[in-house]
């Protein structure tokens, strides 16, 4: 079968999927990161392998996510994107009328504002990581309800209490002081719900016209309770589409596929045997090179360094004798 | 010969030149601190008070710099206005008071207070005062001065052509960098130009966009007169000169045809840039993003946000050319 990889590689989450020919989502796979990119990287691949029977030829590799320059080292990338394009371009080829994407990830928010398939406006969070992911998961380990209960509680509650949105450490001493008076553990989780809605808004959405069809996709639309803040705040129906966690990686295995047949290029795929097989370790050190004293990270598989970031210069970088970032340029 | 250090931050950007010019008209030697590197940072966050803004905390560390590099004086002036019925920061007004507070057994501290809010008066005094400190005659010191204007108007009609603040000083000091290339991307960048053309503090974020392809427009590069024009529009006057010239950049870049979009870089800790990238965003109607700025070195926001837009305005653009691949 022929087919092509999109790789999202997140903060919180690694996710592929294998779409065939015709765009058609065969295969995913949802990870946890676990703090291990490259292990997240090789294991995703292994298991995205196995769920397809028979023979399967990948004909191009797409990445994103923060992660995105490390998966295209590893799996040898024909197209690395950012988050936001790529979320977009999964969500309009599946709705090809949204017009509001809301997408909620381990340490990102975003709003991306759409008109014909085109992003015309979008937002991210600040420096304030409140209400995405990665505080919800610190909430229920808090109250000791694993995270897939979550929405489902929530969803239990008829009386909402009211938490403070504005900052996730006012929200969490705002929920434990609630908790101590004696409220229901499903009055509290709705309330987080939509004190993280007021805060999307607030923060993230701030000032845009939110239009019909909305889509609510990354690793928080599986949280029901959330979607239900979401469709009580906006006063409109909230889609979350079947593949909601990996739209990232959709995007960038459509990207992937758009690009490689657009431009009638082979693959830069690296293949089974060299992402399998070999030890791929990640080592950094700070270079001394000047008073900068960069923190330069270095892939390498077996010996062979296969990539070098975080030098300014790019002493390092530019030492593999080619310009690894060229898939950065946009035009 | 005596020497002067001049530490690379904050107004370093807007009048080096002219501070250059002026001391070396008085046959000083000028010593400046190294360009924003970590060593510096790391002290200046560790010396300043908490609660100043980035680029103060890192000028702490230019200044703790210089004062190993043997220099006589150390220049720290007191800006309060460079303009009539204008005021730069309050946060400029006491800092070499804060500056002295918080480093010790500084150089002799040359503080001339510059505030040309009320007219000329007071910045003459400023300069006689100036020449006691460094045992010059009042005509030897209009002499220099005169001189130093000469070169900061040559200064800024370099970087008019198309330059950063960063790159015109080292043009006017004889470098040679070719102007960028026109690319068909265009974006205003605006921000405090102590945050935006220092490579460390704003994580060379031109020089990002340059690398996507992106030709950048920047305030230096407009008219001063059409900056003033949209600034005047404002239903109530800006006081801050940095602040009205960034509203009126961005007004006129808005209705500039060959500008697709606007940065505003704005730095986490400042009153003003709270103020004044929201009355930017409120008013601007091309696609437009705020970059917040602080310690953090992670990269990777700053580039997906970045490329994130460039994206945006290449698909845009491609559509209303009628032409539309999905891969960008």
């Amino acid at each position: 079968m022929i087919c092509y990889l999109g790789v999202d590689i997140g903060s919180v989450s690694s996710n592929f999927v294998l779409v065939d020919q015709r765009g058609k989502v065969r295969e995913k796979i949802y990870l946890r990161t676990q703090g291990n990119p490259v292990k997240a990287i090789r294991e995703g691949y292994m298991k995205i392998k196995e769920g397809i029977e028979g023979k399967i030829d990948i004909r191009g590799v797409g990445t994103t996510g923060s992660g995105r320059h490390l998966a295209s080292i590893l799996l040898g990338a024909d197209i690395v994107k950012n988050e936001i394009t790529a979320h977009a371009v999964a969500a309009s080829y599946l709705y090809p009328d949204v017009r509001t994407i809301i997408e909620i990830g381990g340490q990102d928010s975003k709003i991306i504002i759409m008109e014909n398939g085109i992003v015309t406006d979008f937002a991210m969070n600040t420096v304030c990581a409140a209400g995405t992911g990665s505080f919800l998961d610190q909430q229920a380990a808090r109250l000791n309800i694993p995270i897939e209960d979550f929405g489902r509680k929530a969803v239990a509650s008829s009386q909402p209490v009211r938490i403070a949105g504005r900052c996730g450490v006012f929200a969490e001493s705002d929920m434990i002081h609630k908790q101590q008076m004696g409220y229901p553990v499903e009055d509290i989780l709705m309330g987080l719900c939509e004190a993280l809605v007021r805060n999307y808004m607030n923060n993230v959405a701030k000032g845009k016209r939110i239009a019909e069809p909305v889509v609510f996709q990354g690793g928080v639309a599986a949280n029901i309770g959330l979607r239900k803040a979401f469709e009580k705040f906006l006063g409109c129906r909230v889609i979350v589409p079947e593949h909601y966690n990996v739209m990232g990686a959709i995007g960038a295995a459509i990207l992937a596929k758009e690009y490689v047949e657009g431009y009638g290029r082979r693959s830069l795929f690296k293949g089974d045997d060299f992402i399998l097989t070999g030890d791929f370790v990640s080592q950094s050190f700070t270079c001394n090179g000047c008073a900068n004293l960069c923190e330069v990270v270095c892939i390498k598989r077996d010996d062979t360094p296969l990539a070098y970031w975080g030098d300014r210069c790019l002493r390092w970088e530019s030492s593999l004798g080619r310009g690894s970032r060229e898939n950065l340029k946009v035009v | 010969m005596k020497k002067v250090g001049i530490p690379q931050g904050l107004f370093y950007y807007y009048y080096y030149p002219l501070w250059e010019a002026f001391f070396r008209f008085l046959g000083l030697v000028v010593v400046r601190s190294s360009p924003t590197n970590k060593k510096i940072v790391d002290d200046g966050v560790t010396l300043a008070v908490d609660e100043a803004c980035f680029p103060i905390k890192v000028y702490y560390g230019h200044v703790n710099e210089l004062k190993g590099k043997g220099v006589d004086y150390i220049f720290l002036p007191r800006l309060v206005s460079i303009e009539p019925k204008s005021y730069i920061c309050p946060k400029f007004m006491g800092l070499p008071d804060m500056i002295r507070a918080g480093i010790k057994d500084l150089p002799e501290v040359i503080d001339i207070t510059v505030d040309l809010s009320r007219g000329d008066k007071g910045w003459q005094k400023e300069l006689a005062r100036l020449g006691k400190i460094l045992n010059v005659n009042y005509r030897q010191i209009k002499k220099a001065y005169n001189y130093a204007l000469e070169e900061y108007f040559s200064y800024r009609m370099i970087a008019r052509q198309g330059y950063t603040r960063d790159e015109a000083i080292k043009v006017w000091q004889g470098e040679e960098i070719s102007l960028p290339l026109d690319t068909p991307l265009h974006i205003g960048v605006l921000g405090h130009g102590y945050s935006l053309y220092d490579d460390f503090i704003s994580m060379s974020v031109i020089k990002k966009l340059r690398g996507m392809g992106v030709k950048v427009y920047l305030s230096e590069h407009l008219p001063t007169e059409g900056i003033e024009k949209e600034a005047s529009t404002l239903p109530k006057r800006v006081f801050w000169t940095l602040g009205r010239k960034m509203v009126g950049s961005a007004l006129y870049m808005d209705k500039s045809p060959d500008i697709d979009g606007i940065i505003y870089v704005a730095c986490f800790g400042c009153g003003p840039d709270s103020l004044i990238g929201e009355v930017i965003e409120r008013k601007v109607k091309k696609p437009f993003m705020l970059l917040t700025l602080d310690e953090h070195t992670g990269e990777g926001g700053i580039i997906t946000r970045l490329e994130a837009f460039c994206d945006m305005l290449a698909r845009r653009k491609k559509r209303d050319e009628g032409y539309l691949p999905c891969y960008g």
